[in-house]
């Protein structure tokens, strides 16, 4: 009934969107966009030493992409996890690594690592810019395969534009754009209402591999003009979802129905004020403050109720100054403090905030010796109070060899912080054992209590071993040729490695006199990942242009590497029999495939006509380890290969209405125990308006 | 010449290994060959609890001479007759708090070709129920995983049981499955016929009958 009169209440005030900017070049050759996220600064990306990506507004809106996961799916070299919602895998590291940020602020509450992506609707979104390789040493913990960099600008031209979205499982977006443009204030707010029905493999059965949602997103940007060289900045973004949840856990063959409800909520404030003291020195302020709240309220058919909070709160000042010391020579200099906190159900006390601070400070200097070329070297260092310290450095560089070519070179090293689980967990599971996990801050004193109880029956070396933690480190190497052999071609060549180590491993410490297992974290493993990628556009007429990404993916545990070539890992013949395992059958870390590849073909003219056809292809990878010899190995379970294709096709219209319609999954490739969040073969339509009158900015 | 070569080079190798097995065989008397056993059931699953909603069984252990290579029946439980006990994933062994014999047990981590004597500073446990079992149970903990994502128990591949059986004598056992046939249930196997076909153990196991730690 609820849907029912908001559909009604939206539909009526002539619905729609699109900017209508008729881009020359359909081919999006990104040459000359101006990128924030490689430097902190704003630099065009042909002279930005790292590997970028950008994702304008216009390929965002002709797919037809209405949350941040539509979108990243597409985009070589990412790949979307499933499991505590939808995460992003850059260059085969888990959705951990990638830091998310909204106009350069991060994103908070992530659940076991993952930000869900599907929390992001992109109604309002400029561009989103990517920056692949370690970047800790500008952004700090989290950026440690890359950057998500979701940018909204408050100064858009378009006084109003609404669209009204309908599709397969009664799933209904409405977004509305409005913007104002006073002299020197400028304002833009968005809302965004999505349902879905979700979906079911099983159509005759109540449990939905997608389940039943509601989301509903605001976002306000204020931006006023103080005089020529001051601004401030104020952008007020607010998001709930509300989850029906009907679950069925399997316990040693019996069916547990549970249902429930789960509510998230998640609003982010953030100001800045901008001055610029002459044309070679500025400065900023920021602060942000965001909280993140997730509550599940289930009730099993025995009715026993079951709750599961999460409240996450991150507070932050920063300050930044970009110098221009002479023509060839530029720094940026700046500093923060961060101060975050945590309650959770699972950990002792639900009602206690655990706490954190951080401080930080970070220098980058860029120095152009010549019109070729363009080094960049920068550091940072994060100093905090739960576990230790973290020196961040990078080195970069850009040379031009001539007009087609040009060579990029990036070593950094990033981090990531133990998170608050990791510190403060205290969870047993009664359902499956009553085995308990311990995070590292207090897992010895409470084993200790345990033990003078006498509950505990045994106790490993590790137990021993535990400390503070440290942060996990990773160091990436990207080198990239790109080659531009004219207006019409773009191509580019990219190798990658990634060396980890510290990673932070569940390992068990110790048992209960019972048997039941108990768990801690260390800083134990050591991983890689590496491969290339491989990119070409091009424009092969004046409507039709082609594109295509191909990745190449290794991964590996070390430990495990030598493990194997020791002879300790064990796997069976076809007989059943035991033997050891060749490590020519060892297929790396979980979920990452070693091809990925993708081929697209767009349409558009000059009546704002516009079609595209993506086929994006993913090879096998490892789900589960279905031999128990705890390494990842051809004799394991795989999700198989597949291909998705989508089509969009639609008309942008300079006066007034608009319209979309799309299928997605046109192939209706299915495999709900490893990609639920790829449902079956779905249509939409989308309608759209905006007022035709701009504001002269 | 090389072709005429191999011919013979092979019946040089055959005859040097025929004689070498020769010399072997009357050090240790007896050849020791490894026996397969399949599908033995050990308290399989009879159905579903209409009330509880748990698979229940009748409760009865199955067990197992090593020695002469069969089940023993329940009415010898208090005997000597039987060296192993299998009901679910528990296997007892015939001594401490499970039986009167001598029997015992540990765990190896290696191949089953590669234990050809037993290591003289081996320990040997033995069953202290409830607290412990000479082969440890649970998921990881001993000879198998218990996948919760899955429902299917799979035996840990290099895992070889070093058992003392209720006389005092030596035997290793791998167990190869734990599914009806030999075969592990797919993954979408239905949830009804993972269990009904559990609990069916196949395995091969080396017996040897003089009392010595080598096979």
């Amino acid at each position: 009934m609820k849907v029912r009169l908001l559909y009604f209440l939206f539909f009526t005030p002539i619905c729609l969107f699109s900017q209508v900017t008729f881009v020359k070049d359909t081919i999006q050759l990104q040459g000359d966009s101006v990128v924030v996220t490689a430097t902190r600064s704003e630099r065009k990306l042909s002279n930005v030493t790292v590997p970028m990506t950008i994702i304008n507004s216009r390929s965002i809106q002709q797919i037809g992409a209405l949350r941040l996961t539509d979108i990243l799916r597409e985009q070589p070299g990412l790949t979307m996890t499933s499991g505590f919602g939808a995460g992003v895998q850059l260059q085969g590291l888990n959705p951990d690594y990638t830091i998310i940020l909204i106009n350069g602020e991060p994103l908070v509450g992530r659940t076991a690592g993952v930000l869900d992506l599907n929390r992001i609707a992109l109604g309002n979104i400029k561009k989103i810019e990517i920056v692949k390789g370690p970047s800790s040493s500008l952004y700090g913990s989290e950026a440690m395969a890359g950057v998500i960099n979701i940018i909204t600008d408050a100064t858009t031209k378009i006084p109003l534009q609404s669209s009204l979205r309908y599709g397969t499982y009664h799933t209904v977006d409405v977004g509305l754009n409005n913007s104002l443009a006073v002299k020197s204030i400028f304002y833009q707010g968005y809302y965004n209402y999505y349902s879905t029905d979700g979906y079911s493999i099983r159509p005759s059965t109540a449990s939905r591999v997608t389940t039943p949602i509601q989301r509903l997103a605001s976002n306000q940007q204020f931006k006023y003009n103080v005089s020529n060289n001051t601004n401030v900045l104020v952008g007020l973004r607010f998001t709930h979802e509300q989850i029906k949840n009907e679950i069925s856990v399997s316990n040693g063959g019996t069916i547990i129905q549970s249902n429930g409800e789960e509510k998230n909520t998640d609003y982010n404030l953030s100001s800045s004020v901008n001055h610029r003291f002459s044309n070679s020195l500025k400065t900023s302020f920021r602060s942000y403050i965001t909280q993140y709240n997730a509550v599940q309220n289930l009730l099993t058919i025995s009715g026993l109720p079951y709750t599961d909070l999460l409240d996450h709160l991150f507070n932050r000042l920063e300050n930044q100054t970009d110098w221009v010391v002479n023509k060839n020579l530029t720094t940026i200099v700046g500093g923060g403090a961060v101060m975050e906190g945590v309650k959770s159900s699972r950990y002792d006390s639900e009602k206690i905030r655990k706490t954190n601070t951080n401080q930080y400070v970070f220098n980058q200097w860029e120095w152009t010796p010549n019109s070729q070329l363009i080094l960049i070297g920068g550091i940072r260092f994060d100093h905090n109070q739960t576990y230790a310290s973290a020196w961040s450095p990078k080195a970069s560089m850009l040379y031009k060899l001539n007009k087609q070519n040009s060579i990029r070179l990036s070593i950094g090293q990033g981090f990531k912080a133990p998170d608050f689980r990791q510190l403060y967990l205290d969870f047993t599971n009664a359902a499956a054992g009553s085995y308990s996990v311990f995070g590292t801050a207090q897992a010895q004193k409470v084993i200790g209590q345990l033990n003078t109880l006498g509950q505990i029956g045994t106790l490993y070396n590790n137990f021993y071993q535990l400390k503070a933690l440290q942060p996990e480190y990773a160091t990436g190497t990207h080198v990239t040729w790109e080659f531009v052999p004219n207006t019409k071609s773009f191509f580019s060549f990219q190798l990658f490695r990634n060396d980890i180590r510290n990673l932070i491993e569940v390992q068990q410490v110790g048992a209960y006199i019972t048997g039941a297992q108990i768990f801690s974290y260390l800083n134990i493993g050591r991983a890689f990942t590496t491969g290339f990628e491989f990119e070409a556009k091009h424009q092969i007429s004046k409507h039709f242009s082609i594109s295509t990404a191909y990745q190449y993916l290794e991964t590996g545990d070390k430990d495990q590497i030598a493990q194997i070539k020791s002879g300790t890992v064990y796997t069976r013949d076809v007989n059943g029999l035991s033997r050891k395992l060749n490590i020519s059958e060892y297929v790396g870390l979980p979920n990452n495939s070693k091809h990925k590849a993708q081929l697209k073909f767009n349409y558009s003219n000059q009546n704002g006509w516009f079609g595209n056809i993506r086929a994006l292809y993913r090879s096998k990878w490892a789900v589960n380890n279905t031999n128990g010899n705890e390494v990842y190995d051809a004799g394991d379970s795989f999700a198989k290969e597949y291909i998705a294709l989508h089509l969009a096709v639609g008309k942008e219209y300079v006066k007034g209405f608009g319209f979309q319609f799309g299928c997605d999954n046109m192939l209706n490739y299915i495999d709900a125990l490893n990609l639920p969040n790829l449902s079956g073969r779905t249509f939409f339509t989308t309608l759209k308006y905006q007022l035709p009158q701009k504001h002269k900015l | 010449m090389r072709q005429k070569l191999t011919p013979f080079l092979l019946l040089l190798t055959l005859s040097s290994i025929l004689i070498s097995c020769t010399k072997n065989e009357t050090a240790s008397v007896i050849p020791i060959t490894a026996i397969t056993v399949k599908n033995l059931a050990a308290d399989t699953v009879l159905g579903i609890n209409a009330i509880t909603g748990m698979p229940y069984s009748a409760g009865k252990y199955t067990f197992y001479s090593l020695e002469r290579n069969e089940v023993v029946l329940n009415t010898d439980s208090a005997s000597t007759k039987w060296d192993l006990a299998f009901a679910g994933t528990k296997i007892l062994t015939n001594g401490g708090t499970s039986g009167t014999g001598l029997g015992g047990a540990f765990i190896y981590t290696g191949l089953f070709d590669d234990i050809k004597t037993i290591a003289t500073d081996s320990v040997f446990k033995t069953d202290n129920a409830p607290a412990s079992y000479a082969i440890t149970y649970g998921s990881g903990k001993g000879w198998y995983v218990y996948d919760q994502l899955t429902s299917l128990i799979t035996p840990l591949a290099g895992r070889v049981l070093v058992i003392r059986t209720a006389s005092g004598k030596y035997a290793k056992l791998e167990i190869i499955n734990y599914y009806k046939g030999g075969v592990t249930l797919p993954v979408t196997a239905s949830d009804s016929e993972k269990l009904s076909k559990q609990r069916y153990f196949t395995f091969r196991y080396s017996f040897q009958p003089n009392g010595s730690k080598t096979f």
